[in-house]
């Protein structure tokens, strides 16, 4: 089961994400995963993190990136370790045994 | 974005592709994030509208965008319907686009009280009417939509 949450801002579609990945999760008892893709992140608190808790949160690092190129010349940005170890090594466990992994704030004038 | 995020983000395809666990992408807001790279290995879409013509308008684009992207499940969530009249407008709207209504979720004073708090809705009361249909949504997901 791999779902994209989709709408415009203040849509709602951040409690509908968390909110499904928890009761998911808890129905299920297997890991389920959430990757917070949006740019204002706030899909921690929907999981159940304190304000404070997910206030500290670190999006993925570029290390997990790993640039290579192809016999044609072309440059191709690929995973630079499994999904599993990214998860288990950046993953941030919630109350309901969601993990959530962070894409990223965007902070720049410029953003998109 | 500055590249590093930029290129983090190319690789949401990737591992949601590996992964081997259910898994759920909030994506970024709006029409212009559905890129290939985000959406590629999703098997199911899930639009969120709100039961005014713009938002609806968007999910209609983004409704049209994730078939054209491939992927075999793009469904409606209407959110925050006020009224009956609020419902029978979003089944007109996704009747006469062709796009399919999963499930409606009605305005909910609870989400924002919760947000108010700071504490997700599941534990601020979970006995709330947006958080049952949502659980309804979740039984629909595992049963394995058509």
């Amino acid at each position: 089961m791999k779902i994209a949450i989709a709408g415009k801002g203040g849509s709602g579609k951040t409690t509908v994400a968390g909110t499904l990945a928890r009761l998911l999760a808890r129905s299920d008892h297997q890991g389920v995963l959430a990757i917070d893709a949006d740019s204002n992140p706030n899909l921690a608190l929907t999981l159940g993190l304190s304000r404070e808790a997910a206030g500290t949160l670190a999006p993925l690092p570029r290390e997990i990136l790993h640039r290579e190129t192809a016999l044609s010349g072309a440059v191709e940005t690929r995973l630079s370790r499994s999904p599993d170890e990214v998860v288990s090594q950046y993953g941030v466990s919630t109350p309901d045994g969601v993990t959530l992994l962070l894409m990223g704030r965007v902070d720049h004038a410029a953003a998109g | 974005m500055c590249g590093a995020h930029a290129a983090v983000r190319s690789l949401i395809g990737e591992m949601v592709q590996q992964y081997t666990h259910p898994t759920i992408v909030d994506m970024e807001a709006g029409l212009e994030h559905l890129s290939r790279g985000t959406t590629r290995y999703v098997d199911t879409m899930l639009i969120i509208v709100e039961p005014y013509y713009r938002s609806m308008e968007t999910g209609a684009r983004m409704h049209t965008l994730g078939q054209e992207l491939g992927i075999r499940q793009v469904y409606t969530v209407a959110n925050k319907s006020r009224s009956p009249e609020d419902d029978r407008a979003l089944q007109q709207f996704c009747q006469q686009r062709d796009m399919r209504l999963m499930a409606t979720i009605p305005e909910d004073e609870t989400i924002q009280k919760a947000d108010r708090a700071g504490i997700a809705p599941l534990d601020y009361d979970a006995s709330g009417v947006a958080v049952a249909r949502i659980a309804a949504l979740a039984d629909t997901l595992k049963n394995g939509s058509s």
